[in-house]
């Protein structure tokens, strides 16, 4: 091959170079004019959407006020770590774990969290942390690239009073709850108990719109105007509940160490001064970051605090409802004021039923006020001999045992009151008789009821009556409105007859002054009319009761005492209504019968000489 | 003796001056714009820096013309040598930087030894072959050991993790070969799997029609059934080897790369950011764009790497496809001039040096835009003159400056020869 043809190739070979070259270089300028020209449209649209973010602007939650005004819950700023993934190195986790004194297994978990969710846009990486650990963060930002924060807010709960059960806690808003409601948005915090759970569309308030020209971070810059698609929020309206806080926290201290409840209700209206409930939990410690081993432990203790006992506690309501029977026989003419009936120690109807009290003549109100068990399953007796069961059913319903109270708090038991077509299915079609019923007369049996029906009952009996539905809140205010939660008014129960419950009362009065309550709950400031009872229990020591309403002549409020495994109730559960009742009324109250309370400790009656 | 303003092919000149002025403009809109919030200072000072590389680089370019050109040729191997030695080193006490090991840090700047390589490999390589009597690859040994000379870098450099360059090496083989009397049905035999890789990657049946027409081509072109043959059963391995790889060999997030180059919707936040954000700014520019400093992409950050390896979509954003059919058909009309250099110049050294220069050039184009584009899958290497990069920057202009030495003394260096 020659120089020159050699040459030749070589300059053909780099044409065809510079042929390709070219060609190449219009496919890039073809690909171009594609996508600036021909895809402008759909481009430009992405663009816009690219860096415009619709905003969720969050509201703040209602607050929540005792009757007094006194601030039950708010909500405090807090501090939110963020984490941008695409900008952060890993080999920071030890560093973050220690600046903020945690593990840094928790670090890492929320990191792959984050890269899950996407690299590019900002998670929470660590929320509620404190001023202290969010300065040290802050002191230390320049190492550690791809951690920004957020401002949130938590719920803030008084020292004063626990109020738990009542108040509820909030949790971050689960998959269902975003499918079921589409006012919830990714990361709010809704109510998953107590009032905030029943309040919940109230005190969330609604959210606004806003649109923000955003970064690739996600980090804003500022407002996008289009004015026509922005909402502002509304803020979450406030509650105004029946709590007296003063009162709630005398009846968390007087419950410190026992289990059980305690319910203070205005026998005229339903509403509740104080619910207390025992064990309960720090519901603070589940505001803000979660708490995950109180939760697990809370969710896992025995005695299960979680569980609100005032209202989802079943159990029978023992000789607490005494004084209904006895209403219910005047009514029915089984029995009249005068009629007697004779205790030689039992009742003998197929088998002996035991009555303690002391042997004699009672007519209904000693049977009241000596707690006589033989004049009511008598009457028990009577009233299914006499086919009356279900009518009795229905009537011991009207006071509010066995129906729902229509509270405004989750998960209140109905009870249990059986009718024959209950115990058909309890026990099978024809397979109960009257051995299964006459218990019921003292209340045993297949009968079981929560604290505050046992309160609905009381207050029935006090107020002349009426049945009331027990509330919690009074007003819902926002700045431009107040409205009344939609509750039932006291209703008059129909068949009652006044003078049947002066009868009654009489006897309630007599329990005070000269039965069981003689001990503790007698005193020579307030007329209290009241009634033990005892709910036997196959584990351990019976569970007492005591309810009652005060002053006798014109009651204000109605307490309701009820602690498991507490032996008898004279001794147990009717000295702590007596300081209830005499705090609310005086404002003072007997240091002895409160060091006692304060002192004691779960013990049978040794006395001998008296029943519940 | 040559006059310097005379005869210096000053067309080049304005043309490159041209480009490395557009890469400032989109330099200082990517990094001292109101993007410049979101960026760390070390990256805002990039602008000033690569103001300074374009001066240095043009005092470079200048005093070069000054040196005879026969030293570039006598000093090849040793230059090449010295090269890979610090390659070598870098290898060992380089720094890492977005996971490739390439570079060696000056006090305050970073010196890529890759892009140097790219130089004295280019002019070791040229030696070689032109050195010998008959310039012909036909002789098998001497063709195998200009292979040597480029594969011993580009495995380097595949070891310092930097396999964007590594393609611009291996793309250099076929470029020589073709240059130096390689047939042609052979050289599109050559590259013709290269091709199909391509096309098996979005749905093996292009592949498989690109194989059928290439061996069409090769029969065509060389008229010998054993080399149809040949191109029939390297394409079918080819087409094979992708579906093999694709669902057995590669590792999740290969996988993911690759799929986000077919289908960038499919994992709109993960792998296929960067393609959907990159096509974004492109295309929203349509036909004027948005305006100097007025991309929301760029100025927003939604742009990866905006300074260096997304540098096109700042010019086809903020100044639409009026700005980059400018910038494409500036870097176009520039390549053809080299390579018209080239055809001009009667010394094959310094003829395949300017085609290997401008075949350099090309690639990083190409595969810049391209992946800017989504025409081709992202992969990192800068767009020469234009993108950030010192090291790239002088390394890119002293390529130039030998290219338009060797033109401005095509007479003497002939005759020296």
């Amino acid at each position: 091959m020659s120089e020159l043809n050699n040459n030749q190739r070589t300059r053909i070979s780099i044409r065809v170079m510079q042929v390709l070259f070219g060609l190449l270089c219009l496919v890039v300028l073809g690909r171009v004019f594609f996508l600036q020209v021909i895809e402008y449209e759909q481009y430009s649209l992405q663009g816009e959407r690219n860096s415009i973010r619709q905003e969720i602007i969050s509201p703040p939650r209602g607050l929540i006020f005792d009757k007094k005004g006194e601030l039950l819950v708010d909500n405090v700023p807090i501090f939110t770590l963020t984490i941008n993934p695409a900008n952060y190195d890993t080999s920071n986790n030890s560093l973050i774990a220690n600046l903020l004194e945690i593990d840094v297994s928790i670090i890492r978990d929320q990191v792959t969290k984050a890269r899950n969710y996407s690299w590019y846009r900002s998670s929470p990486l660590i929320s509620d942390i404190d001023f202290e650990h969010f300065a040290v963060i802050q002191q230390n930002l320049w190492r550690l690239p791809g951690i920004g924060h957020q401002l949130e807010s938590k719920r803030n709960y008084t020292q004063k009073v626990n109020a738990s059960h009542i108040l509820g806690y909030l949790r971050e808003a689960d998959r269902e709850d975003f499918n079921s409601n589409k006012n919830i948005h990714l990361g709010d915090k809704i109510g998953k108990s107590g009032l905030e759970l029943i309040y919940q569309e109230d005190l969330r308030g609604e959210s606004g719109v806003e649109f923000k020209r955003v970064n690739a971070y996600g980090q804003t810059l500022g407002s996008f105007d289009l004015s026509s698609e922005r909402r502002n929020a509304i803020e979450g309206a406030n509650l105004i509940s029946t709590i007296d806080s003063d009162l709630q926290a005398f009846a968390e201290d007087l419950l410190v160490n026992k289990t059980g409840a305690i319910i203070v209700m205005n026998p005229n209206t339903g509403a509740i001064l104080t619910m207390a409930s025992s064990p309960n939990y720090e519901v603070d410690r589940l505001a803000g970051r979660l708490d995950q081993s109180y939760w697990a432990d809370i969710n896992s203790d025995t005695t299960r605090p979680l569980f609100n006992r005032a209202i989802s506690s079943r159990q029978p309501p023992g000789s607490t409802f005494k004084p209904l029977m006895g209403i219910i026989g005047l009514e029915e003419g089984l029995v009249t004021p005068e009629t007697i009936i004779k205790n030689t120690g039992g009742y003998q109807r197929g088998r002996l039923y035991r009555d303690i009290a002391p042997k004699g003549d009672y007519d209904l109100v000693k049977a009241i006020t000596y707690s006589s068990n033989t004049y009511f399953y008598k009457l028990m007796d009577d009233i299914a001999t006499s086919g009356r069961l279900n009518k009795w059913s229905e009537r011991v319903k009207d006071f509010g045992l066995g129906s729902d109270l229509e509270i405004d708090l989750p998960s209140a038991t109905t009870g249990i009151v059986p009718d024959s077509a209950f115990l058909d299915r309890w026990f099978g079609k024809s397979r109960w008789g009257l051995g299964d019923l006459i218990n019921l007369g003292i209340g045993q049996g297949i009968i079981s009821v929560s604290p505050l029906q046992v309160a609905t009952m009381t207050s029935a009996i006090a107020n002349d009556g009426y049945r009331v539905y027990p509330y919690l809140v009074e007003r819902i205010e926002t700045n431009y409105s107040t409205t009344i939660p939609s509750k039932k008014s006291a209703k008059k129960i129909e068949w009652v007859n006044p003078k049947h419950l002066e009868i009654v009362k009489e006897g309630m009065k007599g329990v005070v002054q000269e039965g069981s309550g003689r001990f503790y709950v007698k005193n020579d400031v307030i007329d209290i009319g009241g009634k033990t009872g005892t709910a036997q229990n196959p584990h351990g020591y019976s569970h007492g009761w005591f309810t009652s309403f005060a002053p006798f002549e014109s009651p204000e409020i109605v307490v309701t005492v009820f602690l498991e495994n507490a032996g008898f109730a004279s001794i147990s559960a009717a000295p702590i209504a007596r300081l209830v009742i005499e705090y609310q009324l005086t404002g003072s109250y007997s240091n002895y019968v409160y060091n006692y309370v304060k002192n004691w400790e779960p013990r049978e009656d040794d006395s001998g000489q008296t029943t519940d | 003796m040559v006059s310097i303003k005379k005869e210096l092919d000053w067309f080049t000149v304005f043309l490159w001056f041209g480009l490395s002025l557009i890469g400032l403009i989109a330099i200082y809109s990517a990094t001292q714009g109101p993007v410049s919030e979101f960026l760390p200072s070390v990256i805002q000072n990039n602008f000033w820096k690569q103001l300074f590389f374009v001066g240095l680089s043009t005092g470079l370019l200048f005093s070069l013309q000054f040196i005879n050109p026969s030293i570039f040729k006598n000093f090849s191997y040793l230059a090449y040598g010295l090269s890979l030695l610090l390659m070598i080193y870098t290898l060992f006490f380089g720094q890492e930087i977005n996971g490739a090991k390439s570079w060696l840090r000056f006090g305050g700047f970073g010196l890529q030894s890759s892009e140097f390589m790219k130089i004295t490999t280019i002019l070791a390589a040229a030696n070689y072959l032109t050195s010998r009597r008959n310039l012909s690859a036909e002789k098998i040994r001497y063709a195998l050991v200009s292979f040597i000379i480029i594969l011993v870098p580009t495995g380097l450099v595949i070891a310092q993790n930097d396999f964007g360059t590594a393609i611009i090496f291996i793309a250099l083989i076929p470029i020589i070969l073709f240059w130096s009397g390689l047939p042609y049905g052979v050289a599109l035999l050559m590259i013709s799997p290269a091709i199909i890789l391509y096309l098996s990657v979005f749905d093996w049946l292009y592949g498989a029609i690109a194989l059928v027409l290439l061996t069409i081509a090769v029969f065509f072109l060389q008229k010998s059934k054993w080399l149809s043959l040949v191109s029939l059963i390297m394409g079918t391995a080819t087409v094979a080897a992708v579906q093999f790889a694709l669902t057995n060999v590669l590792q999740p997030h290969q996988v993911a790369r690759i799929i986000a180059f077919t289908n960038p919707s499919y994992d709109p936040t993960g792998a296929g950011w960067n393609v959907i954000q990159a096509k974004t700014a492109i295309g929203s520019g349509g036909w004027l764009g948005k305006g100097f400093l007025e991309g929301t992409q760029t100025q927003l950050r939604f742009l990866p790497e905006q300074w260096t390896d997304f540098i096109f979509c700042v010019v086809g954003e903020e100044f639409g496809f009026l700005g980059a059919s400018i910038l494409i058909v500036v870097f176009m009309i520039f390549l053809l001039r080299l390579l018209h250099l080239s055809i001009n110049h009667k010394h094959p050294f310094a003829q395949l040096v300017t085609l290997s220069v401008a075949s350099v050039y090309f690639m990083h184009f190409f595969i810049n835009v391209g992946s800017a584009t989504a025409l081709l899958p992202v992969i990192g290497i800068p767009l020469p003159f234009i993108s950030y990069g010192g090291s790239a920057f002088i390394a890119n202009t002293l390529m130039l400056a030998i290219c338009l030495n060797m033109d401005l003394y095509k007479r003497e260096f002939s005759i020296y020869s």
